[in-house]
């Protein structure tokens, strides 16, 4: 059955896809009414399609709007490059900006006064200097001593008489006077003040001697 | 000739040059879009080359998934829609089609372009656009789209972020305020044939 408003619905798809429909055709055949709707439209879409040329500009006018529009697009590449540069140095921007932006005068007074309070605050709760226990490290120059042990050779005569051996009285004072002679007196008996050891050592074996010396 | 591929790589790496002559290429066909749109040349004018602007600014994102014209029909509609939200269009009562060719000593050497043909076809152009002034921003884009673009209503309703109902809606009674205006002028073809041939 034909339904006017149906047709009406198809007919303008019909005709803006540029497409035939066999059977649409012959229900416009069929209905005045959708025939002259079908033509309307129809006459209507050719029209705009005629005029639409229409709306594009004389040829001598692309060369003005295509450098017009070279011109914008230029200031936009400065304004981007620029842009870039400063996002660069952005995070550094911020930091500056808050730390110079305008402080409400109350905000600032409150803060003067904050700060001065702490500072009270925090003198007298500290402690006097005196109590305090300073370390103080001073290099001490302490003298190494190095010990040495000296030897100092002393010759003996081999053969002085033993005090153990036995002899007689006579001879016994013969030797202890000769002995005595010997002996180094007091003066010359070797000590070690005003020793001073040489930096070398020096050291001399004499081989040669009794077999029980060393 | 460099294909769109090449310039559009060119493009990306920051060449004017390379960008201007896409341009050159698809600047008619967004023009024309504008023209419908927007009912003066300036207006037009401000609003393709904006496109433009932001076809530039966006090309970074441009990953060869479409042709460029798909995509910088996208930006146009959103610049488009973006102009009906901001309030764009500055002298919203005066239609210009005749605007569209200055009738300057130049334009009229021209034999072609001040034929009374053409400038019968101008007045209807004018009155092409006073129909469509009468529609919802969304409405005459849609018209548009469909009829001058050869948009899907689907893909018109994606592009729009709206549904396809909405747009046959748009279109249908785009149809309609054409039939009506249009009808109207051709009772008085003979008035406006005369009336071109003293222009």
């Amino acid at each position: 059955m034909h339904n006017c408003r149906e047709v009406k619905e198809r007919l303008t798809e019909l005709i803006l896809e540029g497409r035939s429909d066999s059977e649409l055709a012959a229900e416009l055949n069929t209905c005045a009414e959708c025939r002259a709707e079908f033509d309307g439209v129809n006459a209507t879409l050719r029209t705009t399609t005629r005029v639409r040329e229409t709306a594009i500009p004389a040829d001598s006018y692309w060369p003005g709007y295509h450098a017009r529009l070279r011109d914008k697009l230029s200031h936009v590449q400065v304004r981007r490059r620029k842009e870039n540069t400063e996002a660069s140095f952005a995070p550094l921007r911020l930091c500056v900006n808050f730390l110079l932006r305008p402080v409400p005068v109350p905000l600032a007074a409150a803060l003067v006064v904050f700060a001065l309070l702490g500072l009270l605050a925090f003198q007298s709760t500290r402690k006097p200097a005196a109590a305090q226990s300073v370390v103080v490290h001073v290099p001490v120059a302490v003298p190494v001593v190095q010990e040495k042990l000296v030897t100092r050779v002393v010759y003996r005569d081999r053969y002085l008489p033993s005090r153990t051996s036995k002899r007689t009285g006579a001879d016994s004072r013969a030797e202890n006077t000769f002995a005595k002679s010997q002996m180094p007196r007091p003066d010359d008996v070797p000590t070690l003040a005003g020793f001073k050891p040489a930096a070398d050592v020096k050291l001399t074996i004499i081989k040669g001697g009794s077999p029980n010396e060393r | 000739m460099a294909d769109d591929t090449e310039l559009i790589k060119r493009a990306q790496a920051e060449d004017i040059d390379a960008f201007c002559t896409l341009a050159e290429r698809y600047a008619r066909r967004i023009h024309l879009l504008a023209s419908h749109y927007c009912r003066n040349q300036q207006d037009a004018e401000d609003l393709s080359q904006e496109v433009w602007l932001k076809a530039y600014q966006a090309l970074q994102s441009f990953r060869f998934d479409s042709s460029f014209y798909t995509w910088l029909r996208r930006i146009t509609i959103n610049a488009f829609l973006n102009h009906r939200r901001s309030g764009f269009f500055r002298r919203q009562g005066q239609t210009t089609a005749v605007e569209l060719m200055p009738l300057d000593s130049e334009t009229l050497s021209e034999s072609s372009l001040a034929s009374p043909e053409n400038i019968y076809n101008k007045l209807l152009f004018e009155s092409v656009v006073q129909a469509l002034s009468e529609l919802t921003p969304s409405q005459r884009l849609a018209f548009l789209l469909r009829h001058y673009e050869g948009m899907s209503y689907e893909e018109i309703a994606n592009a729009m972020n709206c549904s396809t109902g909405t747009v046959k809606k748009g279109v249908w009674r785009a149809i309609t305020k054409l039939r009506a205006r249009l009808s109207t002028e051709s009772e008085s073809q003979e008035a406006l044939t005369s009336l071109a041939n003293e222009y």
